[in-house]
């Protein structure tokens, strides 16, 4: 109660005061600031959905802003719309070619995204420049802001419409960030592939948060357009790209108040320019910033010493410059460019990451109370396994060029078993299990799931027919907790549609989708750390958290990819405990492993693999006498019986 | 459009797309060995064209200005390294993007104010007659591009395949965590990647520079259309980059003769975001296997 009380009272009191500032001050110049703050706030956290959630770099924001800002002015100007149908033309403009170009992009990552988004900003351009017949080309385009229900609006009027926005944009928004909608974007941001193998789809995920993204720029571009009431191609280029970015950085990535943050420095950027003692005190400002976060994170030993010093040296050439240059408006690009390095270098969560650790701490800010769990039959109801095979591979081909990684396997898996896949390096058990999930098409042969065939080469179908998997390599969403990692993937909870998600009126399934996610914590033992970041956990903590996120799938069939790598003995013992508990849900789960031990006490059938066939399969008892399994491991024949045989338990 | 004019657009088209090839070259340098490029490369191509230009206004002559117009490319790349990638390659993120921009966005406005914003020309000893081949005009500056691009993309791949650095440079480009544990330092391995491409940009810049003229913004209309080349030929092709590059260039050359020189940029980019889309590794590009 607290929390809410704090956190909203702070969004309010911010929010009230913006709003009364002109019934005090009637200076227009202050007006015309707090207008562009507005518009820019509204800008900013639609790149923050990009840039923050998605964690791309997006140049290509500006290009949404200009579009938006033209579709608006052309709605006024040639059609002669009011302003409510422009506003909603601008904003679909950006929508529908942030989804467009979405598309195409979906497949890239980093440095690609960055230049499909940079190209599709100055084709843009272009467009806007050589259309000369629609935008006036660089002439301009000059247009009157409509009425508003017949009256016209005075300078605070359209602030106070361009404010209003802003709440509405800033309620809306922070209800979708904070729900699985939210949480899938940071999750494909951390590990598309496990985005895809929990069943979320990065696809539909990264369209959406991109088409969003852009329709908020286009609304921006609308605003805009009604604010100047005069368009040029010009101003939409990189060089305002750049200090859209430097405003997302320096105010802090996937956060509200980081945008706003960010907004009031961008719009007051030339006032710090033009004035050079406001320009001093700034750099001073900014350079003591540097010098106590550099050496505080040195004794911290939380910076690297380039991360401490290079920030410092930088600000520090701010002061010189300060001191040197006569006109600091002609150095404003490399101003930015000093000021922008500093920030993600030195202060990569931006100022409201630096601020809100330490109001947290002030105002002693509860965290999110955690309900209840749920019951653990509520939400893995135990099944009994009827005495059937489950899931069955037929000739199973998988090559790489020549390599035959899996090269004719033919395996049945009996429902409720524990079945072990074991074989020497490279003998072929994480391509089977890749085939399965649907990371790779099979080259040849057939998966079927209760006698159907299973998807190929899709993890989102393969997850949604109801297999669930771990990964060897952890393939964890880093940046979320342990019970958002859990939440992400948890299956049959999230149905409101996203209207009502927008409204924040899916409350109801929120709490429901944390307490079973806290029931399959506290399954696999993390119930404590649920609030810990996953990339904070112990190496330990994290195998045991990939287990308990393919859960929430609530799987017919786990795949374990050797959950016992690297993990210290007790934990191996902490997870074979674990694991036999699933087992008595009623769950099939295959199990590759290396421990002998593990798959002695947990396994009910063994299938052993060399060279991407079955070389033997049974129990684990006459697998580590079959001759042809000791010689696949040791590469010499071994005496039948008697004698040591190498896959002995190691703890036996 | 008649044949000749359409002979001549194309054959001065191919040349320019020599120098997009080049630049594009200096990313693959980098690319193979860090898995990342300069997004301020440009912004190299032209701090080094100012340089040299500098250089042969204090009346150095035009041959002992090139090897010092290199060596200062190289030493820009090296600084681009340490400040911008060197880190982000260490937290194993995507930082360096947005760093290599912010380097590039100092380097130019510090070259707006130190050198201003007009544009200069660039002198050079050749004659300007152009020479008649086949009824076709060719200028003695876009023979020296050909040459000059040729003749480092030729060096540089003798180097790597002819030296023991060279060798270094191959095997960390191949498997980087491989090489280190055969004692080869990765870390200045990235190095030499970036002052090699630095390089690059150098001759770049100035072989460009008499045809385009040298100003702040020379290289913003140049880097798009690079970047355009090195995504459709494919992050590891050099031959690549040459096809491609020279056919971005004949294909800009007759569009912009036809739609109006506006519409200049428009194909490369266009080209870029399709085969980002068809083909994210390239036209000679191989395609990698996701590995979990």
């Amino acid at each position: 109660m607290k929390r809410l009380l704090l956190i909203h009272g702070a969004e309010l009191i911010a929010m009230a005061l913006l709003g009364s500032i002109p019934l005090f001050i009637s200076n227009p110049y202050v007006l015309a600031l707090l207008t562009l703050l507005a518009i820019y706030g509204i800008l900013l956290i639609g790149l923050d959905v990009t840039v923050g959630f998605l964690g791309q770099v997006n140049l290509g924001h500006v290009a949404f802003l200009g579009l938006g800002a033209y579709a608006a002015g052309l709605m006024v100007t040639r059609f002669g719309f009011g302003m409510i149908p422009a506003l909603l033309a601008a904003m679909a403009v950006g929508f529908i070619l942030g989804a467009l170009l979405a598309l195409p992009s979906l497949r890239l990552e980093g440095p690609q995204f960055a230049l499909a988004t940079l190209s599709f900003a100055a084709l843009s351009t272009t467009a806007l420049n050589e259309l000369e017949g629609l935008t006036g080309g660089a002439q301009g385009l000059s247009l009157t802001r409509p009425p508003w229900f017949g009256r016209e609006l005075t300078p605070p009027g359209f602030y106070w419409l361009c404010l209003a926005m802003l709440v509405l944009v800033w309620v809306l928004m922070r209800n979708v960030l904070a729900s699985h909608w939210g949480r899938a974007f940071e999750a494909l941001r951390d590990s598309p592939i496990a985005t895809d193998a929990m069943g979320v789809g990065t696809y539909r995920h990264k369209v959406a948060a991109f088409a969003l993204g852009s329709g908020l720029g286009g609304l921006a571009g609308g605003l805009y357009a009604f604010n100047f009431q005069y368009l040029q191609p010009q101003s939409f280029t990189y060089d305002l790209m750049v200090i859209l970015l430097l405003g997302v950085v320096l105010g802090g990535r996937k956060s509200l108040w980081g945008a706003l943050v960010g907004a009031t420095l961008v719009v007051l950027l030339p006032n710090l320019l033009s004035n050079h003692t406001l320009f001093r005190i700034f750099a001073g400002v900014g350079f003591l910033v540097m010098v106590v976060t550099g050496v505080q994170g040195l004794i911290r030993k939380r910076l690297r010493p380039f991360q401490a010093l290079a920030p410092i040296v930088a600000m520090g050439m701010l002061v010189l410059g300060g001191f040197v240059v006569e006109n600091t408006e002609n150095w404003r690009k490399a101003i930015f460019s000093l000021m922008l390095f500093s920030v993600v270098v030195g202060l990569p969560e931006g100022l409201m990451g630096f601020l809100s650790e330490f109001l947290t701490q002030a105002f002693k800010v509860p965290p999110v109370p955690l309900p209840e769990p749920a019951t653990l039959d509520s939400v893995l109801p135990v099944r009994i396994p009827e005495d059937s095979p489950i899931l069955v591979l037929e000739d199973l081909k998988r090559y790489f060029g020549g390599v035959k990684a899996v090269d004719g396997l033919s395996i049945t898996i009996r429902a409720g078993s524990i079945h072990g896949l074991i074989g020497p390096n490279g003998s072929g058990k994480s391509t089977v299990v890749n085939v399965i999930s649907g990371l790779y098409l099979p080259t040849a042969g057939r998966v079927l799931l209760r006698g159907k065939p299973l998807p190929l080469g899709s993890l989102v179908k393969v997850a949604k027919a109801g297999v669930a998997r771990t990964f060897q390599n952890l393939q964890l969403f880093g940046e979320l907790t342990a019970l958002e990692n859990v939440m992400v993937a948890l299956r049959g909870v999230y149905h409101s549609p996203l209207p009502l998600v927008l409204l924040g009126l899916a409350y109801k399934e929120e709490q429901k989708a944390r307490a079973e996610a806290l029931t399959l914590l506290e399954l696999v033992g993390l119930r404590e750390e649920a609030r810990t970041k996953a990339k904070d956990l112990t190496y330990g903590a994290q195998r045991f958290l990939e287990i308990g996120r393919a859960l929430a799938r609530k799987p017919e069939i786990l795949i374990l990819d050797e959950p016992a790598a690297g993990l210290a003995h007790p934990d191996v013992l902490k997870q074979i405990e674990v694991i036999q508990r699933i087992q008595q849900r009623g769950m099939t789960i295959i199990l590759i492993e290396h421990h002998m031990d593990v798959v002695s006490e947990l396994c009910d059938v063994v299938s052993v693999l060399d060279g991407g066939r079955l070389i033997a399969e049974g129990s684990p008892e006459t697998i580590k006498r079959d001759p042809k399994v000791v010689e696949a491991y040791l590469g010499q024949p071994q005496p039948p019986t008697g004698g040591i045989s190498p896959l002995e338990p190691l703890t036996a | 459009m008649t044949l000749p004019i359409f002979a001549q657009m194309a054959v001065s088209g191919a040349f320019m797309g020599l120098v997009y090839a080049l630049i594009a070259y200096g990313f693959q340098l980098t690319y193979a060995t860090s898995k990342s490029i300069n997004f301020g490369q440009g912004e190299l191509v032209m701090v080094s064209a100012f340089f040299s230009l500098t250089l042969l206004n204090l009346g150095v002559p035009y041959w002992a200005m090139i090897p010092c117009g290199l060596v200062f490319g190289a030493a820009m790349g090296l600084v681009i390294e340490r400040t911008a990638v060197r880190l982000a390659l260490e937290q194993k993120s995507e930082g360096w993007i947005l760093l290599s921009i912010i380097g590039g966005l100092f380097l130019f406005s510090t070259a707006e104010n130190i050198w201003g914003r007009d544009d200069h020309p660039f002198p050079t000893p050749m004659s300007t007659d152009p020479i008649h081949v086949l009824g076709v005009d060719v200028t003695r500056n876009e023979i020296a591009v050909a040459v000059g691009v040729f003749a480092i993309m030729g060096l540089i791949e003798l180097f790597k395949r002819r030296t023991l650095l060279g060798k270094a440079f191959e095997a960390v480009s191949a498997d980087r965590d491989a090489a280190e544990l055969m004692g080869i330092s990765a870390t200045r391995t990235v190095m030499l990647s970036y002052g090699l491409s630095g390089a690059v940009a150098a001759v770049a810049g100035i072989l460009v520079s008499p045809i385009t003229t040298v100003g702040p913004t020379m290289a913003s209309a140049l880097i798009l259309k690079a970047f355009s080349v090195a995504v459709v030929a494919g992050l590891d092709s050099g031959f690549g980059v040459v096809v491609i590059g020279m056919m971005l260039g004949i294909l800009e050359s007759l569009s912009s003769f036809q739609l109006g020189s506006g519409w200049r940029e428009a194909p490369g980019l266009v080209l870029l975001i399709l085969a980002l889309a068809l083909r994210p590794t390239g036209v000679f590009g191989k395609t990698a296997i996701r590995k979990v």
